[in-house]
C-alpha cells in the first residue's frame, strides 16, 4: 500500500548551523502527499529551522530538500509553491482582511475579477464573510489565524507550512481551532506540516509526528505508534506525564533487567484501589499513601507515595472518592525502562495476555 | 498626622510645578517674547522692511535650498539605511549604526573643520576639484554639505526603532508571495513608518534651518551668496542692526513654533498608530 | 566562498543590494570620506607641533572654560531635568501639554537666535541683566552668561532621557515600598532613583557632550575674552579664519577625544547598570 503513496516532501541529510549552534544535524525524512504532519519538539530542538528551510526562509549548509520530486535548494521561497502561516500570523497590519488575502494574487498580476472570486470563496471557506473590510487589529486571535490561513491558501499552494499555529491563541479557542484546522486541511487534501511544542496538539491534530530533539530526529510515526512504542529514551520521557521511579523493584512482577538508567511510569498505567475495593491482581499490588488529591473537573489527580517513589494517577469521578492521607493499593500495568538511548517497555508479568490499556 | 503629610505633599507638588514653570518661562519663553518685542520695536513697517530686504530674502532662499537638500538626501538615506539595518543580517551593522550617529556627537565647528580639510587646499581632492572648476568650501555646496552632515542621522534615527519593533515577519510573508522589493516597501513597510518619517522630516527641517557653527565655517560669509538665515542674523547683529537681526530671528522663531506644534501632533499620531496596530 | 553564497541566499526579503548600495554611498560621501580626510590630515601633523599647539596657555584656558561651563550647565540641567521629568510624568495640571511641548524648543530654535536673545536679555541694560546688575552681578560676557546659554541648549536632553523610563516604571515598586513603610524621600532615593539612574546619567552625558561642542549660542553671550570667556570651539574657529588648519585640527582632536571619552564612560556605566538589572555579571 505504501508504494502507491507518493512522497511529496523529502529532506536528505540536512545540516544547518547558526554560528556554533547546530540547529539541524543530518536530518532526513519523507512526507507523503496529502498528510498532515507535526514537527514536534521542545524549544530549541530545531523544528522551526526545519520548517523555515523547507519554505526557503533559511538555507541548509548541506543536504537536499526535495518538493514534488524536484530539488528546491536553488529555488527561491516565492517559487516553491508553498503557503506559510507565521507564528504570529504576520498579517499585514495596514491592510484589510480582503487585501491581506488578495496580496499574493495581486503580486502574480491575476485579473481583478478573478482575485475577487478567489478571495470571496476563501472568505467563505474560513467563515469570515462580511469581515473583509476590517483590519487585523479589529479581529480576535482565532479570526486572525483564519485570515492567515486563507492568505496562505490564496495562491493555491501544494504544500502548507504552519509555524506554531496555535501558540498565539487563548487556551479555550485553541481547542476549537485545532479541530477546525484538522478538518479544513483534511477537506482540502493539501500536504501540510506544522510546528508545535505541545504534545497534545500534535497527537490530536497530526496524521504523523516527527519528534525532534537537539537538532536531530528522535522518532517518526503516527501519534499512536509514537505514544505507545517510544523508540528512544527521549521519546519515552517526552510523551505523557511521566513520573520517574527510583527503583522499580519496589513494585511487583516486572522482568529483571541489568543496567537500568531510568524508570518511567505514566499516570494511565497506574491503577489505584481503595483498601476495600476488589482487586484483580491482589498479589502484585503495592501499598501506598495518598499525598495529595487535586480535583480537575472531569477527573481527580492523585499523588501517591510508595516507599521512595511518588506516582501520579488519575481517577474517574464515578469511582469512590479517595482522600489525602489514605492508604491505597497501587497496581502498575506498564513501565518504560531506559538504558542509554534505548527504551524497553515492561509489561506487568501478572498480565499474561496482551492487554489493551487504553 | 495623616493630614499634615497629605498637605505637605501637596505643597511640595505645587512647589515643583511652580519651579518648573518659572524655569521654563525664564529660560525659554522670555527669549521668544524678547525676540518678537525687539523685532517690532521700531514699528511694523520697519519690521517688514527688514525681512523683505534683498539680502534677507537671499538668506531665506539659501536656507530653503539647504533645508531641501538636507531633507532629500537624508530622507533617501534614512529610508535605505533603516530598511537595510532592520530587515537584513550582515556584518558590520554596528559600525554602520555608529557612523550614522557620529555627526550628532561632533561639535558643529569641528564638523565644519572636517569639510574644510576634505575639500580645502591641503586636501588630496583639491586639485581634481580645481580642475573641474568646482568650488565647495566658502561656497553654496559647502553650506549644503555642512547642513546635510549635521542633520544626517535625524531621519534614520526615527525610522530604525519603529521598524525594529515591527520585525520582519510581514516582509517575509510578502516576499514568500513573490512580491518585489518596491512593492513590499510601498505596501507593507511604508504604512508603518509614515508618521515616524514625517516626524524625522520635521526635526531635520528644524535643525537644518538653524545650523550655525558648521555653516559658519564653510560659508565664507558672502552676503547675498552664502549667508543662510542664522548667518545673516549674526551679520546684522554684529553690524548693530538689532531690529534687523531680531526681525529675521522672528521668522526663525515662527518656524520653530510651527515645528514644535507639528512635532507634538506627529508624535501623538505616530504613537497612536503604533499602539492601534500592535497586537500580541 | 561557500559560506558567502549561503548567507546571500538566506535573504528572503528582496532589495538588500540596492538599499545597501545607496546607504553606503551616501554614508561614504557625507561621513566616511570627510572622516578619513580628518584622520589623514591628523597623522601628518608632527606630534611635537601638536603638543605645542594644545599646550598654548590660551588654548589650555579655553579648554578649561569649555569644560567648566559645560559641566556646570549639564549639572544644572541634570537637576532641573529630573524635576521636569517628574512633574511632567507624575502630576496633572493645566498647561502640562504646552510645558511638555516647550521642552523641545532648544532643538527647534536656531542656536544663533537663542544666543542673541539671551545676550540682549542679560546685558546690563537688558530685561533680566538690569535686575542682576543692581545686585552687582554681571551675566552677559562672563562665564555665567556662557553657562546660561548652555543651560538653554541642554534642557531637553535629561528630560527626554528620564521621561520615558519614568512613564514605564511599574507603580507596584512604589506601592511595595510604601507598604514596607518607606517614607516618600526614602522611596524616591531607594526605589525610584536607582531605576532611572542609567537614563538620567545618559541624559547628563549627552547634554555635557553637546554643551562642550556648542558654538552658536555661546559666541554672542561669551564676549570671547581670551583666558576668561573664550571657549575651545571659538579658538578652533579663530584658527580656521587664519587658515591655520594644523592648529585648528590639533585643538579639535582633543575636543573629539574628550567627547568620545565621555560617551565611552557613559556606555560603560550603562552596560554595568543593565547587567545589574538583568543579573548577568
Amino acid at each position: 500500500m505504501a508504494d502507491t503513496m507518493q512522497n511529496y516532501v523529502e529532506l536528505q541529510g540536512i545540516n544547518k548551523h547558526f554560528g556554533s549552534f547546530q540547529a539541524s544535524d543530518n536530518i532526513s525524512f519523507t512526507i507523503e502527499k496529502g498528510k498532515l504532519v507535526a514537527l514536534l519538539g521542545p524549544s530549541g530542538s530545531g523544528k522551526t529551522t526545519i520548517l523555515r528551510m523547507i519554505a526557503g526562509l533559511e538555507t541548509p549548509d548541506s543536504g537536499n530538500i526535495v518538493i514534488d520530486g524536484q530539488v528546491v535548494n536553488e529555488i527561491p521561497a516565492s517559487r516553491r509553491g508553498i503557503g506559510f502561516v507565521f507564528q504570529n500570523y504576520a498579517l499585514f497590519r495596514y491592510m484589510t482582511v480582503y487585501d491581506n488575502i488578495a496580496m499574493g494574487l495581486k503580486v502574480k498580476k491575476i485579473p481583478k475579477a478573478q482575485i475577487k472570486e478567489r478571495v470571496d470563496s476563501l472568505l467563505e471557506l474560513v467563515s469570515l464573510k462580511g469581515m473583509e473590510n476590517r483590519y487585523p487589529n479589529q479581529l480576535s486571535g482565532g479570526q486572525r489565524q483564519r485570515v492567515a490561513f486563507a492568505r496562505a491558501l490564496a495562491p493555491n499552494p501544494q504544500l502548507l507550512l504552519l509555524d506554531e499555529p496555535f501558540a498565539a491563541i487563548d487556551a479555550k479557542v485553541r481547542q476549537e481551532l485545532r479541530s477546525w484546522l484538522k478538518e479544513m486541511i483534511g477537506k482540502l487534501g493539501i500536504t501540510s506540516i506544522f510546528v508545535t511544542h505541545d504534545q497534545d496538539e500534535a497527537i490530536e491534530v497530526a496524521d504523523e509526528i516527527i519528534l525532534t530533539n537537539q537538532g536531530h530526529i528522535e522518532q517518526i510515526g503516527t501519534p499512536e505508534e509514537i505514544y505507545r512504542n517510544p523508540q528512544t529514551a527521549f521519546t519515552a520521557s517526552f510523551f505523557g506525564q511521566n513520573a520517574e521511579l527510583p527503583d522499580y523493584h519496589d513494585f511487583r512482577s516486572f522482568a529483571e533487567l541489568d543496567h537500568v538508567d531510568r524508570v518511567l511510569i505514566r499516570p494511565e498505567f497506574v491503577k489505584v484501589y481503595k483498601q476495600d475495593e476488589k482487586i484483580q491482581y491482589e498479589r502484585t499490588a503495592s501499598e501506598g499513601i495518598v499525598e495529595s488529591v487535586s480535583f480537575r473537573g472531569d477527573r481527580t489527580e492523585l499523588r501517591i507515595r510508595v516507599n521512595d517513589a511518588v506516582l501520579a494517577a488519575k481517577r474517574n469521578p464515578g469511582e469512590p472518592a479517595i482522600r489525602a492521607g489514605e492508604a491505597v493499593k497501587v497496581f502498575l500495568y506498564r513501565i518504560f525502562v531506559t538504558r542509554g538511548n534505548e527504551v524497553i517497555p515492561l509489561e506487568n508479568l501478572a498480565l499474561q495476555t496482551d492487554m489493551v490499556v487504553f | 498626622m495623616e493630614k499634615t503629610e497629605k498637605t505637605s505633599r501637596r505643597i511640595f507638588r505645587y512647589f515643583l510645578i511652580l519651579l518648573c514653570a518659572v524655569f521654563l518661562t525664564v529660560m525659554l519663553i522670555l527669549p521668544l517674547v524678547y525676540i518678537i518685542a525687539t523685532a517690532l520695536r521700531e514699528g511694523f513697517s520697519a519690521y517688514l522692511a527688514a525681512i523683505t530686504d534683498e539680502y534677507a530674502l537671499d538668506a531665506v532662499l539659501l536656507t530653503l535650498k539647504a533645508v531641501l537638500w538636507a531633507l532629500g538626501v537624508n530622507t533617501l538615506f534614512g529610508l535605505c539605511a533603516a530598511w537595510c539595518i532592520t530587515k537584513f543580517h550582515f556584518k558590520g551593522k554596528k559600525v554602520i549604526s555608529t557612523l550614522i550617529d557620529l555627526p550628532l556627537t561632533v561639535s558643529p565647528v569641528i564638523a565644519g573643520l572636517i569639510f574644510v580639510l576634505t575639500f580645502g587646499r591641503q586636501s588630496f581632492l583639491y586639485d581634481g576639484l580645481q580642475r573641474m572648476n568646482i568650488k565647495i568650501i566658502f561656497a553654496v555646496p559647502g553650506v549644503i554639505l555642512a547642513t546635510i552632515f549635521v542633520t544626517f542621522p535625524y531621519i534614520s534615527r526615527e525610522l530604525i526603532p519603529v521598524l525594529t519593533a515591527e520585525g520582519t515577519d510581514e516582509e517575509e510573508a510578502a516576499a514568500l508571495m513573490g512580491a518585489g522589493a518596491f512593492t513590499i516597501f510601498r505596501k507593507v513597510t511604508f504604512p508603518h513608518i509614515k508618521w515616524a518619517l514625517l516626524y524625522g522630516v520635521v526635526l531635520c527641517t528644524a535643525r537644518a534651518m538653524g545650523e550655525f557653527g558648521a555653516v559658519s565655517v564653510l560659508s565664507g560669509h558672502l552676503r547675498g551668496k552664502t549667508n543662510t538665515m542664522p548667518l545673516y542674523v549674526e551679520l546684522l547683529y554684529q553690524g548693530y542692526d538689532f531690529t534687523g537681526a531680531f526681525a529675521v530671528s522672528s521668522l526663525l522663531v515662527i518656524m520653530a513654533v510651527v515645528v514644535l506644534v507639528l512635532r507634538s501632533v506627529l508624535e501623538y499620531k505616530g504613537k497612536k498608530s503604533q499602539e492601534r496596530n500592535h497586537y500580541g | 566562498m561557500m559560506k558567502r553564497k549561503s548567507t546571500k541566499k538566506t535573504r528572503v526579503i528582496p532589495g538588500f543590494g540596492l538599499s545597501f548600495g545607496i546607504t553606503m554611498t551616501i554614508l561614504g560621501l557625507i561621513v566616511i570620506i570627510p572622516l578619513c580626510s580628518l584622520v589623514v590630515f591628523s597623522v601628518q601633523l608632527s606630534p611635537a607641533e601638536l603638543i605645542r599647539t594644545i599646550t598654548r596657555p590660551r588654548v589650555l584656558a579655553s579648554y578649561g572654560v569649555s569644560f567648566v561651563t559645560a559641566f556646570a550647565a549639564a549639572a544644572v540641567n541634570a537637576g532641573m531635568g529630573l524635576i521636569l521629568a517628574w512633574v511632567l510624568v507624575r502630576y496633572r495640571f493645566p498647561g502640562k501639554r504646552i510645558m511638555d511641548g516647550l521642552i523641545e524648543l532648544p532643538f527647534a530654535l536656531p542656536t544663533a537666535v537663542a544666543g542673541i536673545a539671551l545676550t540682549h536679555l542679560t546685558t546690563e541694560n537688558g530685561w533680566v541683566g538690569s535686575l542682576f546688575a543692581k545686585l552687582g552681578i554681571r551675566i552677559a560676557y562672563t562665564k555665567t552668561g556662557i553657562i546660561i546659554a548652555l543651560i538653554f541648549i541642554g534642557i531637553p536632553f535629561v528630560v527626554r532621557s528620564v521621561q520615558p523610563v519614568l512613564e514605564k516604571m511599574d507603580p507596584q515598586y512604589e506601592e511595595a515600598a510604601q507598604i514596607l513603610g518607606f517614607g516618600p524621600v526614602r522611596t524616591y532615593w531607594k526605589v525610584i532613583f536607582p531605576e532611572i539612574f542609567p537614563a538620567w546619567l545618559s541624559g547628563f552625558t549627552l547634554a555635557f557632550a553637546r554643551c562642550l561642542g556648542e558654538y552658536g549660542s555661546v559666541v554672542f553671550i561669551a564676549g570671547n575674552t581670551p583666558f576668561k570667556t573664550e571657549i575651545a570651539p571659538l579658538v578652533i574657529m579663530a584658527q580656521l579664519q587664519e587658515y591655520d588648519y594644523a592648529s585648528a585640527t590639533s585643538i579639535a582632536l582633543v575636543m573629539l577625544l574628550a567627547s568620545f571619552l565621555i560617551l565611552l564612560i557613559n556606555a560603560f556605566i550603562q552596560s554595568r547598570a543593565s547587567k545589574k538589572v538583568s543579573g548577568i555579571v
